[in-house]
């Protein structure tokens, strides 16, 4: 409870605190908003040319695609502190300033840095999700509303958790960070499509390694009612806990990465 | 001519001394690349299109090979510009646009041929359908070189020009995210360039961006005949040499103002 | 037990070595950084530690405070064994880096302040009076509406200070913190931790390479070279060792003529001002001073022991640093 708070004021603080330059604000929210309209663009014109993909129709794909973007940049938003400001407060020595404070460290990590200008990034995904239902003719209902909440919820860790893959490379001061991009980055470029798109090989990673499909696609397809697997309804409910599994490992990691960083020192 | 050479000798050994981000970036781009041709096979087998997909998978392939030499990477020129550190630069006694257009071209030069190479080599060893198919002919092997090179100079000039843009502006992330943007939009590295609507293809072949990297890819699968190569290496030369001259005038009115701004 | 107690304190770091051409994997250089070091400070004391620029100064404080974990020796501190509980143990000190800011940069300090009150579950009474007597002592009332960002770099040091001891910590570490202050801020702040330190009866570590940091604050100073503790006593009684140097300056009120002095004291003649340096043994006033007169009417004498820098200097070559 006492987390939660600290982390809305130190939210409220860091907002504040990039408010104070407006206009720099406003041209870098814009390009997010022209980047994320650009990647809708491209799945547009896909779907121009070839109509569908698999047994999915252009609103399934645009779909597929906001549930990506929603979730993505939800964690790039409030993950900030792991997904972009990690590295360099690793590099810059402030991580000790944050061992020489009575909280969590990964706490602390997420409260120290917040990214607002991803929210017209978050607004494409919705108007895609919006779009997907439209041509889609999904049938909401009061189970499929909270399939996709929790759908975004756990991507929500899953996605925290993969990012996390290049935080702890840093601590063991790995400067490979490119690789970690091949899970995130790339997992987010491949899995704005549905995973029965690609071959075998990549299927298992995106269900087993970085499990978008359980988190995402499963959900998802329940949504549209074309159901990826044969699988009772309920399991759907069930597979994007594997989010909060992956997060969880990747949390274990972090910790005994941390114990190196204070036995090794720098 | 020397002073040049010699900033193009320094940033190529800075540049290689980064192996392992090199190797990390390396199989990164493979994804990618490996990705976007699952995705692109999938859309074909529901349904088949007039450009062979051969065409498209080297299209890919080439794009990731060579992408960076699309993007501005120089994050140390960048800090320089927003720090005022460029001052320095303006008191060496040379030519600011030639200093800064040879390091640049070092830059995408040695990032390319560094990745390139690898990486084509492993796309060709991929099966049939997934990787790379040889050039058409060899004189069109030869033409793509020849417009590869044009695209490196046009891309370079390109680049200036957005580096003296930015050197006006107090900030200049939010302008190189979008011209970065813009760049892998129009150059074909989101979606190649062959899949847009054809009723938008004399517009986007038309742009400089087009010249970079689609022009040589477009004449190495053989899309654009041999009979057009000509014609489109002089659409290109002029591109370059129009960026190059827009290029050099943005840059001296810049000195001019830092000049006047030093006091 | 002495409040921090250290004994056989010993840490080394692996440095990755540049890779060697042809080989895959690179190198390790190990590097002892902490050397069976051991010492008391009870509570209430005002340390200085010293030494030169990778002696183990900053190796020790992040040690005491919980960021490393030693490789051998104990170490306790009011009782706890820093690195075992971090979270208790950091709740009582409190840690200033002289280059390095926790304050945040673009709001008011007081919302920063009001941050850390929440990081460190200060209670509001406690926090509104502790902000008063601290915001008094270091002048800062008038700021606390000001972002850090337009605060001048000795004003930025005092809102750290201020944000540091907060949460009223019981040891207070200083890294470096006059660094780049001017004359006056210098002053406010050393005025400002003995008051601290009397008030509170707070325990303060201060590292610095400014020696009139230490010559003003502490009694006690330990020197530290090379991952060994060199020193541990009273500033006087090093200084003493090491301060056999006196100058003397002359002023004239024409140009002296240059007298013939004993071998052992050099001179220098400057217009009107003769310099002269010599050891203390050697310093014979007797003979000197008529000396001195022969070459003129002399308006002004000076006697200087060296500048306390010079004398570190001297100990830091003697112990082969």
């Amino acid at each position: 409870m006492q987390t939660i708070r600290l982390y809305g004021k130190s939210m409220a603080m860091l907002i504040r605190s990039q408010l104070q330059y407006p206009a720099s604000f406003l041209m870098q929210t814009l390009a997010q908003l022209v980047m994320e309209g650009g990647e809708m663009l491209a799945v547009i014109l896909l779907v121009q040319r070839f109509d569908h993909l698999n047994q999915w129709t252009a609103g399934n794909l645009y779909f597929f695609f906001g549930l990506m973007a929603v979730s993505f940049y939800i964690t790039e938003c409030f993950g900030r502190g792991i997904t972009g400001a990690f590295p360099s407060m690793v590099r810059t020595g402030q991580l000790d300033t944050l061992l020489l404070r009575p909280r969590g460290v990964l706490t602390q990590v997420l409260c120290s840095a917040v990214d607002p200008r991803r929210i017209t990034c978050i607004a494409v995904g919705i108007v895609s999700l919006v779009l997907g239902s439209r041509l889609s003719a999904i049938r909401w209902s009061f189970p499929k509303i909270l399939l996709l909440l929790e759908s975004i919820f756990c991507s929500f860790w899953l996605i925290l958790g993969l990012f996390m893959i290049e935080a702890v490379l840093c601590i063991y001061s790995v400067k490979s960070v490119e690789l970690a991009n091949t899970l995130t980055y790339g997992g987010r470029s491949a899995c704005q499509y549905p995973v029965d798109t690609y071959p075998r090989t990549l299927r298992i990673l995106f269900t087993v390694v970085a499990p978008f499909a359980l988190v995402m696609h499963i959900p998802a397809s329940h949504i549209l009612d074309k159901p990826l697997f044969a699988w009772p309804a309920w399991t759907a409910f069930v597979t994007p806990l594997a989010g909060f599994v992956l997060f969880g490992v990747m949390y274990l990691l972090f910790t005994s990465a941390m114990q190196h960083y204070r036995s090794a020192g720098n | 001519m020397n002073a040049y050479y010699a900033v193009f000798r320094l940033r190529r050994r800075l540049e290689t001394q980064y192996r392992g981000a090199v190797i990390g970036g390396l199989i990164c781009q493979v994804f990618f690349g490996l990705i976007l041709i699952a995705l692109y096979r999938a859309l074909y087998a529901g349904k088949p299109q007039m450009l062979p997909f051969s065409h498209v998978a080297t299209y890919v392939w080439l794009q990731q090979a060579f992408f960076r030499m699309l993007l501005a990477s120089d994050a140390e020129l960048m800090d320089k510009v927003r720090t005022g550190g460029i001052a320095y630069d303006l008191c060496r006694p040379m030519n600011l646009y030639g200093f800064y257009y040879a390091r640049i071209l070092a830059q995408k030069l040695t990032g390319c041929l560094l990745r390139a190479a690898p990486m084509l080599l492993f796309a060709a060893l991929l099966p049939e359908g997934w990787g790379i198919s040889l050039p058409v002919s060899l004189p069109a092997l030869l033409w793509a070189l020849a417009a590869w090179v044009l695209g490196l100079f046009c891309v370079s000039a390109l680049e200036n020009i957005t580096m003296a843009f930015t050197m006006r502006t107090l900030d200049p992330r939010g302008m190189q995210a979008m011209m970065n943007l813009l760049m892998m939009i129009l150059a074909g590295n989101v979606l190649p360039l062959t899949l847009f609507p054809d009723s938008w293809q004399p517009v986007l072949t038309a742009l400089p961006h087009a010249q970079l990297l689609d022009a040589p890819i477009r004449i190495y699968t053989g899309e654009y005949a041999l009979s057009q190569a000509g014609l489109i290496l002089l659409r290109q030369a002029g591109w370059t040499a129009a960026l190059i001259c827009t290029g050099m005038l943005f840059w001296r009115r810049n000195q001019r103002r830092l000049v006047i701004q030093g006091g | 037990m002495s409040y921090i107690h250290v004994e056989g304190l010993c840490k080394h770091f692996d440095i990755r070595l540049k890779r060697e051409k042809g080989s895959l994997i690179r190198g390790k250089k190990r590097v002892q950084a902490l050397q069976d070091v051991s010492f008391d400070v009870e509570q209430g004391e005002l340390v200085g530690y010293i030494g030169p620029n990778g002696a183990g100064k900053s190796t020790t404080v992040k040690i005491l405070s919980g960021i490393l974990t030693p490789d051998e020796g104990t170490v306790t501190v009011g009782g706890r064994v820093p690195w075992k509980e971090r979270k208790a143990h950091v709740r009582r000190i409190g840690v200033v880096f002289g280059q390095r800011m926790q304050l945040w940069w673009d709001v008011p300090i007081a919302d920063s302040f009001e941050l850390l009150k929440e990081i460190w579950h200060i209670p509001d009474n406690a926090y509104h009076k502790r902000l008063a007597e601290l915001a008094e002592a270091l002048r800062l009332e008038d700021l606390l509406r000001t972002p850090l960002r337009q605060l001048s770099l000795g004003q930025r040091m005092r809102a750290e200070l201020c944000g540091s001891l907060l949460h009223s910590p019981e040891l207070l570490f200083l890294d470096e913190p006059t660094i780049g202050l001017d004359a006056v801020t210098k002053l406010a702040l050393r005025d400002f931790l003995l008051w601290e330190n009397r008030e509170h009866h707070t325990t303060i570590l201060l590292t610095t390479h400014d020696m009139e940091d230490i010559a003003a604050l502490c009694s006690r100073v330990m020197v530290l070279g090379r991952g060994q503790k060199l020193y541990d006593g009273q500033l006087s009684e090093l200084l003493s060792r090491y301060d056999t140097q006196r100058i003397l300056t002359v002023r004239y009120d024409r140009m002296p003529v240059l007298p013939e002095l004993p071998a052992p004291v050099s001179a220098v003649a400057e217009n009107e001002t003769l310099r002269l340096t010599c050891r203390t043994a050697d310093l014979d006033m007797d003979t000197l001073l008529p000396l001195l007169q022969q070459a003129g009417t002399i308006r002004e004498l000076i006697v200087q022991p060296q500048n306390i820098d010079h004398l570190i200097a001297a100990m830091y070559q003697e112990m082969g640093l």
